[in-house]
């Protein structure tokens, strides 16, 4: 096993740029997420890690030892792709032992592990199979399978559920969680789904424009986003944005549109006048039928669609023209174009400047 | 009958016919092959069925038999040039070792060929596989002269070598195109996990993407096998005491005749080999071999 260290990492395909100076520190047998939108480079990145992408400049490092120019056969690291990029003219168990067989391990050692893999992954039954005649979810195992028995030192996956449907998708998260449990290797996980980050990750780290945008734990990224993009990121239904104005009325500021006048957090940093972007996420979005907010808060909207998901009800709204959606566990029963009354919870109310999108 | 059942048979009659125009003169050419010359020369009717067959046409020129006395007690034998003039056993062991090597030597060429230009990026990558192709712009009567000249002074005129050199720089551009469409379609992922598990790059090809192949392989080995086994014209202006099958059979055509019997004969029996080729080969000329190394 070992750790990750990348410094100052830059790609240039001729003359476009797609990372720019990325540092980030993987430590021993963590598992972190690079999380983004399509083209933000995390693919990129991880191929570099793997060797088999060209480095511009910077490094990468496993543990002490520079990489860079080490061949990707030679770095002891074993990587899943999305399309799983299995041997199709070998059986599974000759798929999990090529790599055993061009090391000459003996044919014992490759029995045991091979046997152990499949035990692991529930593959004992087709062992003798081709990746033809199996599912989905049993070749994505197999490109598993044929990770884990080289005992490498780090684990690239490369958005490996991205193939499967919605449940398996669910269940091999579970695998490759547990697995990594188990084995404790370092982990590094490619996916633009923000669900597998949360619930996979150690760390995430959000990855635009070839630019790290924040790296933490998920529950870190997800209360304290750095700014705007990673705060709409994460989330689903995403964060309510409300572009607003901070006055002040009996001596308390507010954020205040058209007739909104929208709690701020007791220490917010603002001052009278100020243009900001004012984000709260729909769980924090307490609904009600009256108007239960304190002082002068006024928070009400016209109800556009309700989304019953089963333990909890969806409301999407329109508030001073903009789309919000609160998440209630209550089963109240709202009907499009009745109003309706938020109160948003000051305690996890995001301000965000209206320029740069910098938390404030 | 039903309209789906009727669009059947239709089909079905379509096919059928479609396949007797192309199998008619393979068949009518083997008939006359084992018909007596009085039945291939009757002026007075087409003879179709009703002849006494004889396999004496096989018996010279595919087993070197004599000419009988029969053949040539009917009056109507051509003017003979000697008695081993219609012999063709040497003339099919030359276009088998022709074929065969230069089918070799043409598909693995193109096979190294192929996939460095389906996996390497280099200067000029694209171009180098129009330059390739460009070599079969030009019709090959219109490089022959010029080819018979360099052959003469490098001493390979008249040798098998020299036409296996021939026929496989011919076949060469056609099979790196097939070849190459081929590893285009095994994903380039395959070889990256392969090279992660540790193989070296000969070993990526050799062990992981040449078996994902093998269909494309056999169909480009038996197009190359074709193309050498019927070629004329390279070998007529490239050879004169060694001759290929099409060239040898075209000396059966003589000042005084062509002796359709002998023609008919050893151009039948030259169809056997390509004929058992593809049929051995056929089992691999299904493609869908690299099902299931990627989800589709």
């Amino acid at each position: 096993m070992a750790s990750v260290n990348i410094s100052q990492l830059n790609k240039k395909y001729g003359a476009v740029r797609v990372l720019h100076d990325l540092d980030l520190q993987v430590a021993d047998g963590r598992f972190v997420v690079l999380l983004g939108p399509s083209g933000c480079g995390k693919s990129t990145l991880l191929r570099m890690i793997a060797g088999l992408e060209s480095i511009t400049s910077g490094d990468v490092l496993f543990d002490d030892t520079r990489v860079n120019d080490v061949h990707a056969k030679d770095r002891n690291i074993a990587m899943v792709f999305q399309n799983y990029a299995l041997y199709a003219h070998m059986s599974v168990r000759k798929n999990m032992a090529f790599s055993m067989r061009l090391k000459r391990v003996d044919k014992k050692t490759i029995d045991e592990k091979v046997t152990w893999a499949a035990s692991i992954l529930g593959l004992e039954p087709y062992l003798d199979r081709l990746p033809r005649e199996l599912s989905g979810g049993q070749r994505q195992r197999v490109a598993m399978g044929r990770a884990i028995v080289r005992d490498p030192d780090v684990f690239l996956f490369d958005e490996p559920l991205s193939n499967l449907d919605a449940k398996l998708r669910v269940q091999m998260r579970t695998e490759i969680k547990e697995l990594h449990q188990r084995l404790k290797t370092t982990t590094i996980y490619v996916t633009h789904d923000q669900i597998e980050a949360m619930t996979m990750a150690d760390d995430v780290v959000i990855m635009r424009d070839g630019y790290i945008e924040q790296a933490g734990s998920p529950m870190e990224v997800y209360d304290k986003p750095n700014n705007l993009f990673v705060a709409q990121f994460i989330g689903s239904p995403g964060m309510n944005i409300i572009e607003c104005q901070v006055a002040v009325k009996n001596g308390v500021y507010y954020a205040t549109r058209d007739e909104l006048f929208l709690p701020l957090p007791a220490q917010a940093p603002v001052e009278d006048g100020q243009a900001l972007l004012y984000g709260v996420r729909p769980e924090h979005m307490v609904p009600g039928v009256q108007s239960a907010g304190s002082g002068d808060s006024r928070a009400s909207g016209v109800v556009r669609v309700v989304e019953p998901t089963g333990p909890e009800v969806h409301v999407y709204a329109k508030m001073a023209g903009q789309d919000v959606c609160a998440i209630s566990r209550e089963r109240l029963a709202w009907e499009p174009g009745e109003t309706i009354y938020f109160q948003p919870d000051t305690n996890h109310v995001h301000l965000f400047n209206k320029e740069t999108g910098a938390a404030l | 009958m039903s309209s789906s059942s009727v669009k059947t048979t239709l089909r079905y009659l379509f096919s059928i016919l479609i396949v007797c125009v192309f199998i008619f003169p393979i068949a009518w050419f083997a008939l006359t092959s084992i018909k007596p010359i009085s039945a291939v020369f009757n002026k007075d009717r087409v003879v179709v069925f009703d002849f006494e067959p004889t396999f004496e046409n096989y018996q010279v020129t595919v087993f070197g038999g004599k000419r009988s006395d029969t053949a040539a007690g009917q009056n109507m034998g051509m003017g003979t040039s000697g008695t081993g003039a219609y012999d063709g056993r040497s003339s099919i062991a030359s276009s088998l070792i022709i074929a065969i090597s230069s089918t070799i030597l043409a598909t693995a060429i193109s096979l190294l060929a192929a996939y460095a230009l389906s996996r390497l990026r280099f200067r000029g990558s694209q171009g180098f596989m129009h330059w390739i192709l460009s070599q079969r712009f030009l019709p090959p009567i219109a490089i022959i002269i010029p080819l018979v000249f360099i052959f003469r002074d490098l001493g390979l005129r008249d040798t098998h070598l020299g036409i296996i050199i021939a026929h496989t720089l011919i076949n060469i551009p056609l099979a790196l195109l097939i070849l190459k469409s081929f590893f285009d379609d095994v994903p380039i992922e395959v070889d990256q996990a392969a090279m992660i598990d540790g193989a070296t790059r000969f070993q990526c090809f050799y062990l992981v993407v040449l078996p994902m192949i093998k269909g494309g392989v056999a169909a480009t080995a038996v197009l190359c096998f074709i193309f050498s086994w019927t070629e004329f014209l390279l070998s007529l202006f490239l050879t004169s005491s060694i001759r290929t099958i099409p060239v040898k059979i075209t000396t059966f055509v003589t000042s005084t005749g062509s002796e359709w019997g002998y023609i008919s004969a050893l151009g039948t029996a030259a169809i056997i080999p390509g004929f058992i080729f593809i049929l051995l080969v056929q089992n691999h000329l299904v493609r869908g071999l690299t099902m299931g190394a990627v989800k589709e």
